[in-house]
């Protein structure tokens, strides 16, 4: 079924994200945002809602929020009110959620969302609801393996951590796009530097909305709400099941339940968390600890000059400046290390394509296999365009530069000089070369004369051979070259 | 020493003469506080050894030249719904009966700053809920004037503190007239700031957007000196002015010629009050007059609705800020509970009273999906039209005077089974935090053996103004100056 539009129904999804907020300090404490302390280490008298705390709003959080809002062409709001959710929970300690209910910090956005399409891409627009701020809660811990019995524990590290909701209206069609979408999020969210978002840390969290309807109805069909989505490629397959299983129950003749669903890798399904027969009362109030949020126009103006060049505008730079295909112009942009990286080392260089080639081809991998970003790297630009400037120069080969490639990126270095300790030089040599094809020539008879006999397939693997003795070092136009040319008839040398 | 402590700026003077150091006053303000004031059931906790320890610094200090602030040396007493590091907090409260707060509220920590010497925690309702100081699980306070009738509340400890001549000055907190109506009961002055000028970190939150830190002392200039150290500003709390501590003592020179004192007409219709509280608010009118100032009629129109905004939004907030009490980090749990939710209504339960469980129930109601806009809404609307009333009434005048309860004092235990009866008596206290305004409460004679209190507000952060005016007419009275009967 995967990605396939179901043929009778319209598919309508609607997101909702949970982006943690990139901030030193929690939303309305001074307790530090930390990842990876001891439960409870990190927590304040206002994170344990101890009597008499009251909560001071973080400026750095709601200056994130807005160059969030902007960088996502939202409406921000000059007056926006922070409201209590009341509801009783162990992880919850005020047993109230600070968020915002009636009036959000901003309105009314929307993103340009590349959509994979066959072996195209077509932009999809969608538009965002509301964005608005709100803390997190803390966590329980249920586990008898961690907790020692079959008591709840909890962990307050996360209590009051900012969050950004950003909710989109109900604009994604397919499976596809809402993982689409979600990439473009992550993507803003990472070049403005409001968020890490992370999945893998719960500092980008994703519940869906679904519903479906016949083609052509104007009506939303009833929707259940997927939670606690935690990567890709989970959202993709859990959307999936959810459009599966409310199809079945439509296709059977049954109405579809407003309910909170949660999705189960092991089998592939979806299932109900909880039927949501009346509307959850959360006894919203603007919270009276706190004054009305009000940004003066300037302060957003200013926020908007500040925002670095995203990634949309960026890739289509690229193509026009450095002459990149559209496909690797994408990859180059989607995060904002990368691209800052693939820039600086294009006009070191000179020829944007090969940077991209060298970069989608071999730095890439280096950093995949060791789990960071570029910017975690070792690697400058301008060592990485050195290094295939040696290339083109003749100076080293293509296999040796390869190879110093994770060296660089480990540890650093002037290639130039790596190059001569390590004697990477290219030999030109043609008295070395010529000697080592002679020794091929004289070890490998029958493949010669299979060669000779047309199989010229051949000419590979003793180029290979010729390769390996000289350890690499061969100029390969130069070695083939003189290979093929004694191999085809021209007797010694 | 045995009988009552003096005023503030006696002992102040004393203490500055060398006839008395801080030492002997704390060692007598501490045996009247457990002689009397348990009688009284003034206090919930004395911090017996800490005070004597504190004062023998402050003598210390004072010899060497070095006095931090009027109250240094000088024995306060706090309400119990203000935390301080290592100390329990109970709020009257079995649901926070063994609290040990590990931090201080900034009132708390100003007080330590200027050298006071707090000797012990006073007894209230239950986290401020209530007009009698009955609701608490340490007992009734009752009134040093007749042991059979309420001090007020919900501050009464402190009020009785201080009208018992257990300390010159005490700290409460009033939310809608709990300093105002227990010094009223009490024959002392009581002072609520405007809303913002005290720091409400570290205040136990009943109602947040109306309670306020005040003080309770035996005159306008006293409470004055309370006020400028325990107010200024306060980065932990977002709603605290950004105005500094106001100078309120050099401004209580000022006579009462030029200024016009409002009497607001819904205020002084039949029935409203009580006769005898009728006359001697009249009385005191007229000796304001006879000072100098000039009497304007006011209008507060929209008054008739304050009692009942108050009591929307006071039990909407409360029923909010009282969810932390679960028993899951601390505070009353009960013992073997079943599950999560045998854990909450259980440890609730226990752990509350009947007056605050009235008022979570009622604010749970009224923040309700499709009660929000007819209660809650409807009352922040009422707010707005309250402020607007006074911010018409202070363009024409400088003060308004009102009586500060509408009765005297009542019995205890009279108003346990009738709860609406008691709400009805905050009728001229609650627009003050509705409006978020100074008030102040001052002792204008005695009927019937009891105090009665004549209640003066003002423009927002004109307690200087306030202030003069109450000190102004105890220049002309002697009302302030009695002093209940000592108990044999």
């Amino acid at each position: 079924m995967s990605g396939v539009p179901h043929p009778d129904y319209e598919v309508v999804i609607g997101l909702e994200v949970h982006a943690q907020l990139r901030t030193r300090s929690k939303l309305f404490s001074p307790a530090p945002v930390s990842y990876g302390l001891p439960p409870n280490h990190s927590v304040h008298p206002v994170c344990l809602a101890l009597p008499g705390v009251l909560p001071v709003l973080n400026r750095r959080a709601v200056e994130l929020a807005i160059r969030a809002a902007v960088a996502t062409h939202c409406t921000v709001h000059p007056h926006s009110v922070f409201a209590r959710k009341n509801y009783f929970y162990p992880d919850l300690p005020k047993g109230y959620q600070i968020s915002q209910y009636e009036e959000p910090i901003a309105t009314g956005g929307w993103l340009d969302v590349p959509v994979p399409d066959g072996d195209a891409t077509r932009i999809s627009r969608v538009r965002l609801h509301r964005i608005h701020m709100e803390e997190d809660a803390g966590k329980s811990i249920h586990d008898p393996a961690v907790v020692g019995s079959d008591a709840t524990h909890v962990d307050l590290n996360r209590a009051g951590v900012p969050l950004l909701e950003i909710v989109t209206e109900p604009d994604l069609r397919s499976p596809v796009e809402a993982v689409a979408y979600l990439r473009t999020l992550r993507s803003v969210l990472r070049y403005v530097e409001v968020s890490d978002a992370d999945m893998e840390r719960g500092n980008f969290r994703c519940d869906a909305n679904i519903s479906l309807r016949l083609h052509g109805a104007e009506e939303l069909g009833t929707r259940t709400e997927l939670k606690n989505l935690n990567s890709f490629r989970s959202i993709e397959a859990a959307i999936e099941a959810e459009i599966e299983r409310q199809a079945d129950v439509l296709d059977s003749g049954g109405r579809v339940q407003q309910a909170t669903m949660a999705y189960d890798p092991a089998t592939g399904r979806t299932r109900v968390l909880r039927l949501k027969e009346n509307a959850d009362d959360y006894r919203y109030f603007p919270d009276p600890d706190l004054v009305p949020l009000v940004i003066p126009s300037d302060a957003i103006e200013g926020v908007r000059a500040s925002l670095p060049e995203l990634a949309e505008a960026r890739c289509e730079r690229f193509q026009v400046e450095f002459g990149l295909g559209e496909g690797d112009a994408r990859i180059l942009t989607e995060s904002r290390p990368l691209a800052d990286f693939f820039e600086a080392a294009a006009r070191e260089h000179g020829a944007g394509q090969s940077v991209a080639n060298w970069i989608l081809r071999d730095l890439l991998r280096a950093l995949k296999e060791r789990e960071i970003e570029v910017d975690g790297s070792e690697l400058s630009p301008r060592a990485f365009a050195r290094l295939i400037g040696l290339v083109d120069e003749g100076v080293t080969t293509v296999k040796a530069a390869r190879e110093l490639v994770p060296h660089l990126v480990e540890s650093g270095g002037d290639p130039e000089v790596l190059i001569r300790e390590r004697g990477l030089e290219a030999v030109s040599d043609t008295d070395l070369i010529g000697r080592a094809v002679e020794e091929v020539i004289a070890e490998h008879p029958a493949d010669v004369e299979s060669y000779r006999g047309g199989e010229k397939k051949i000419l590979n693997f003793l180029m290979g051979r010729v390769m390996q003795r000289t350890g690499g070092k061969a100029d390969p136009g130069a070695t083939r070259a003189l290979l093929a040319r004694r191999l085809d008839g021209e007797e010694g040398v | 020493m045995s009988g009552p402590l003096g005023t503030l700026s006696e002992l102040r003077d004393a203490l500055d003469a060398g006839e008395l150091t801080s030492s002997a006053l704390v060692a007598a303000s501490l045996e009247r506080a457990a002689t009397l004031g348990a009688s009284l059931g003034a206090f919930i906790r004395l911090r017996e050894p800490e005070a004597r320890a504190e004062a023998e610094a402050a003598d210390a200090r004072r010899r060497a030249g070095r006095v931090l602030s009027p109250l240094d040396g000088i024995p306060i007493a706090i309400k119990d719904n203000l935390v301080r590091a290592g100390e329990v907090t109970t709020c009257a409260s079995r649901i926070l009966e063994d609290f040990v707060s590990p931090y201080s509220a900034g009132v708390v920590e100003r007080l330590d700053a200027a050298g006071a010497i707090v000797v012990g925690r006073t007894n209230m309702d239950e986290f401020a809920m209530g007009s009698s100081s009955e609701h608490s699980i340490f007992g009734a306070v009752r009134n040093p004037w007749d042991s059979t009738r309420t001090p007020g509340g919900s501050s009464g400890g402190s009020a009785v503190a201080v009208a018992a001549g257990i300390v010159p000055v005490s700290i409460g907190s009033d939310t809608g007239g709990s300093i105002r109506q227990p010094a009223s009961f009490c024959g002392v002055v009581g002072l609520k700031p405007t809303y913002g000028r005290v720091s409400r970190w570290g205040l136990v939150a009943y109602a947040s957007s109306l309670d306020q830190i005040g003080a309770f002392g035996r005159s306008a200039a006293d409470v004055a000196t309370v006020l400028e150290v325990i107010a200024g500003h306060d980065p932990r709390d977002s709603t605290s002015l950004p105005e500094p501590s106001p100078p309120c003592v050099e401004a209580l020179e000022a006579d009462l010629s030029g200024r016009v004192v409002g009497l607001p007409r819904e205020y002084f219709v039949e029935d409203g009050m009580a006769p005898e509280v009728r006359t001697a608010v009249r009385a005191a009118v007229a000796e304001l007059e006879a000072a100098g100032a000039k009497i304007l009629e006011v209008s507060l129109p929209h008054s008739e609705f304050a009692v009942a905004a108050y009591y929307l939004i006071a039990t909407a907030e409360a029923s909010s800020n009282l969810a932390r009490y679960d028993g899951v980090r601390y505070g009353h749990r009960a013992s073997g509970v079943s599950d999560l939710s045998d854990l909450y209504d259980r440890s609730r339960s226990e752990g509350f009273g009947d007056e605050v469980k009235r008022r979570i129930v009622l604010g749970t109601y009224v923040l309700s999906a499709g009660y929000y806009d007819a209660y809650y809404r409807k009352a922040q609307q009422v707010r707005t039209l309250l402020r607007r009333d006074f911010d018409r009434a202070f363009s024409s005048c400088d003060v308004i005077a009102t009586p500060t309860a509408p009765e005297l004092p009542f019995r205890l235990g009279e108003r346990a089974a009738d709860p609406l009866r008691m709400y009805l008596g905050d009728v001229y206290t609650v627009s003050a935090n509705l409006a978020g305004l100074p008030g102040v409460s001052i002792p204008c004679g005695l009927a019937d053996g009891v105090p009665v209190g004549l209640q003066l507000l003002a423009a927002p952060l004109e307690e200087a103004k306030l202030l003069g005016v109450a000190a102004a007419y105890q220049r002309q009275s002697d009302h302030h100056r009695a002093r209940p009967p000592e108990e044999a």
